[in-house]
């Protein structure tokens, strides 16, 4: 019974998505909430065990190959778009401010949240409490284009600063999946009790060469005339492999992914062909390993979380807002940089979510539970605060600049 | 051919026992479903190329990486993956049931009537006699009397009958076939797994009376199977009556809705003891000929059958149990030489008798070789019935199954192209 209830609710989501979708001319949070996906981390969390526990730990784990293929597969895509004919387009004082814009953030964040967690998780061991504060710094660089993507049907006027923020939030993640390699490599490997230099560098080798191979591989099979359902069976097929040997090893799924995608797009010439089939297939993925999320999420919330939830928040829109100007000083920038522009990078998008999950799933223990529920609850105040604050901050800039 | 070695060598080592310490080998079920997709279809490629159909490179590809042979995915991990095995088998019933179309199938049904019937009664006959007969060379058949004898015969012919829809809807996708031949093919698979689950419920209640000559004739299997049997008709029909609701009035987001629907119908079977393949094959079929949405159902699943034909052919291949195989091949044989000679028997008189063509009179028995799941599970409730046969009944079927399966997608392709209907699909549409 409940698994028809479930399925009600599957529908219902459905019908209400295509009734905000249908809506094109405004883009309020809920819209948007919609449009995202984000919507089925609730649902998920509804058929998990907080819930009706369809989704129970048992179908989870049988579940699991699909969370690693929804890790993948988000890896892939990121490092697929990252061509170089594509990065060459933008001057390297864009790619500076992307560096400073990140750098920014993740300094302020570590900072402050190191600060919270060390006292209000007083009886946790420090190196965790410093990881967890690493992993928000991390997490807190994160930015998606979906959002920019959303509004551009609804912004009247796209100029600059529009086109700015959507390569800033492209490639924003790159800095955030290298750090989490890093993290992931340098510090606690299971089995290696403490953090060892060379073999960090090591662990790191071996997820950056092995995918670049693989993604060798990947041209080489769609090399040679293959149809679009076979070029399904391999981009699933290896996107599986590689994410899954990264959770084999304990490796970043994530960077791994990234650099498969990186270098495939890199040799192959069928992007025309590709980006059709990879945009088709990537909705159901991505809400499928939505759900599977909000299932597998050990929903918390007492006051030391709200505390972190709100702290989070504020002071990555602080990051991401105060220093543009000092930004545009250091790399002599041609365009003014006013704080409000900032308030373009709040949304996080799938792959916020995404290196949060990777880090609970790799390091499975209570301080990674809670540090799930912290950034979970966070990415989606910014999802629904993000719609608002884009238009702000675009619109204001853009009809300034026109 | 590169390519499959490297990824071959590429597991090895990642198999290898030295980087076990540094394993997480509770999370080993990705890489091993990633290295079977891309394997299996590589295989299958290879086996293409020597004109042998690409699922029999899928399910020979499981079989080599499955337990039994390099062991690259361990009994645990197919475990693991019947989940998603189970939503492949959904997917490939909903679009089996969708291809039969009663336009098509209309002029057809006295052949198809003819051919069940008389390659059942066939069967049956036939392993009857053969149980009779063999109960003096083979100790299977040998049980404590002559009515258990034939008890057991009756269960295995009943078992053979089936012929399997899903590999029969994988074959006729592959080879992109279309036309009368085509729809005969599968539109008597579909409607034979009806009858066998109905008979063999009717037959084991039966054998109760043999085995248990006290208790009776226990309707307590007949009753529960024919709730089973109807409860997933019944089902399927819900099932369908919304997915046609779904497609006419939300449309959004059809691939998550047709994988909860898989999802759907793999928990409800599960928790009930429902039949996924006979919900999904029921909803399929009402939807192709009770709404004008049909078609965008099919193609939104045949968009991606290629990974998923892969993924359950390959899981199939990993989940047969080549000991089974070893401890009675040489009764398997005996029986799969048997039941083609019965297959071949039934459909030569069924078709003889409403005048078919000579290519359905002589060759088309050998589209109904294979076999799959349902035979499986049939074999499964025969070990549960009757607790003396345990170690007996099944790995026989098993063994069977596995022999059929390897040869069966081969005869069934290789009738395809003698029809002509091989690769038409496309020119047709």
């Amino acid at each position: 019974m409940s698994a028809l209830y479930a399925f009600g609710l599957l529908i219902l989501l459905a019908f209400l998505g295509t009734r905000f979708l249908v809506r094109k001319k405004s883009l309020s949070a809920l819209n948007y909430l919609f449009l995202s996906g984000f919507v089925y981390i609730f649902l998920g969390l509804y058929l998990g065990h907080h819930g009706l526990n369809i989704l129970s730990s048992q179908v989870l784990e049988a579940l699991d190959p699909l969370i690693s293929l929804g890790l993948g597969w988000i890896g892939f895509l990121f490092g697929f778009q990252l061509e170089r004919k594509y990065l060459k387009r933008f001057s390297k004082k864009a790619v500076g401010l992307s560096v400073f814009k990140s750098l920014f953030v993740f300094l302020s964040v570590f900072g402050v949240m190191l600060f919270f967690v060390v006292r209000l998780f007083a009886e946790q061991p420090p190196y965790l409490l410093f990881g967890m504060a690493l992993a928000f710094a991390l997490l807190g660089t994160v930015n998606s284009p979906t959002l920019l993507n959303a509004a551009a049907f609804v912004l009247p006027a796209r100029g600059d600063y529009f086109y700015l923020a959507r390569f800033l939030t492209s490639v924003s993640g790159f800095w955030g999946i290298v750090g989490l390699s890093l993290l992931f490599s340098f510090w606690y490997f299971p089995l290696i009790d403490t953090p060892v230099v060379i073999r960090g560098a090591l662990v790191l080798s071996v997820s950056t060469l092995v995918p670049a191979l693989i993604g060798v591989l990947f041209h080489f099979l769609t090399r040679a005339k293959a149809s679009e359902q076979e070029i399904l069976v391999y981009v699933l097929g290896l996107v599986f492999f590689v994410s899954g040997a990264a959770f084999y090893f304990n490796l970043s799924p994530l960077y791994v992914s990234m650099i498969m995608g990186i270098v495939f797009s890199n040799l192959t010439r069928i992007h025309e062909r590709l980006y059709p089939l990879l945009l088709s297939t990537e909705k159901p993925i991505y809400i499928i390993f939505l759900i599977l999320i909000g299932a597998l999420w050990d929903f918390r919330l007492d006051w030391s979380i709200a505390l972190l939830v709100v702290v989070f928040v504020l002071v990555r829109i602080v990051g991401y807002t105060l220093p543009l100007p000092l930004c545009r000083l250091i790399l002599k920038y041609p365009n003014p940089l006013p704080p409000v522009y900032g308030l373009s990078f709040l949304s996080f998008g799938g792959i916020g979510v995404a290196v949060a999950v990777s880090l609970k799933l790799a390091y499975p223990m209570e301080l990674t539970d809670v540090f799930l529920s912290i950034s979970l609850l966070a990415i989606i105040i910014n999802e629904l605060l993000g719609p608002k604050a884009l238009q702000r901050a675009i619109l204001r800039l853009d009809s300034e600049i026109k | 051919m590169v390519a499959l070695v490297f990824l071959f060598l590429m597991m090895l080592v990642l198999k290898n026992p030295s980087f076990l310490p540094f394993a997480n080998t509770d999370q080993s079920t990705s890489i091993a479903l990633g290295f079977i997709l891309i394997f299996a279809f590589l295989f299958g490629k290879q086996v293409e190329r020597l004109g042998l159909p690409q699922i029999t490179g899928f399910i020979l590809a499981g079989i080599l990486c499955g337990p039994y042979v390099l062991k690259f995915l361990d009994t645990e991990q197919v475990a693991d993956l019947q989940l998603i095995d189970g939503l492949a088998l959904s997917l490939i019933a909903l679009t089996a049931g969708g291809e039969m179309k009663i336009s098509r199938l209309k002029g057809r049904l006295k052949t198809i009537s003819s051919l069940v019937v008389f390659q059942t009664v066939f069967m049956l006959g036939g392993f009857v006699i053969f149980g009779l007969i063999g109960r003096k060379i083979f100790p299977f058949f040998s049980g404590d009397s002559l009515v258990q004898s034939l008890a057991l015969a009756l269960l295995l012919g009943t078992i053979a009958t089936a012929t399997s829809p899903a590999t029969t809807i994988a074959i006729i996708t592959e080879t992109k076939s279309k036309g009368k031949h085509t729809d005969l093919v599968l539109s008597v698979a579909v409607v034979k797994d009806f009858l066998v689950i109905i008979l063999f419920a009717f037959f084991l209640s039966l054998s109760s009376l043999f085995f248990f000559p006290d208790q009776g004739f226990d309707a307590g299997f007949l009753l529960e199977i024919m709730r089973d049997l109807g409860g997933s008709m019944f089902l399927g029909i819900v099932v369908g009556g919304g997915i046609i609701l779904y497609l006419k009035y939300i449309k959004q987001e059809m691939t998550i809705f047709i994988l909860g629907i898989a999802f759907f119908t793999y928990q409800i079977s599960h928790n009930i003891g429902f039949h996924p393949l006979l919900i999904c094959l029921v909803a399929g079929f009402l939807v192709e000929n009770f709404s004008p949405h049909g078609d965008r159902l099919i193609q939104a699943i045949e968009k991606s059958s290629l990974p998923v034909f892969v993924i359950f052919f390959a899981i199939s291949g990993a989940s047969l149990n080549l000991e089974a195989l070893r401890s009675s091949w040489m009764l398997a044989l005996v029986c799969v030489f048997l039941r083609g000679l019965l297959k071949f028997a039934g459909t030569y008189t069924g078709a003889t008798l409403v005048r078919e063509e000579t290519v359905v009179r002589k060759n088309s028995w050998t589209g109904f070789i294979s076999q799959a799941g349902v035979s499986l599970g049939l074999a499964v409730l025969v070990e549960r019935a009757f607790p003396g046969l345990e170690g007996k009944f099944f790995p026989l079927v098993v063994a069977v199954i596995a022999i059929n399966q390897i040869i069966g997608p081969v005869m069934l392709q290789k009738y395809l192209i003698k029809t002509g209907e091989a690769g038409t699909k496309n020119l047709n549409s």
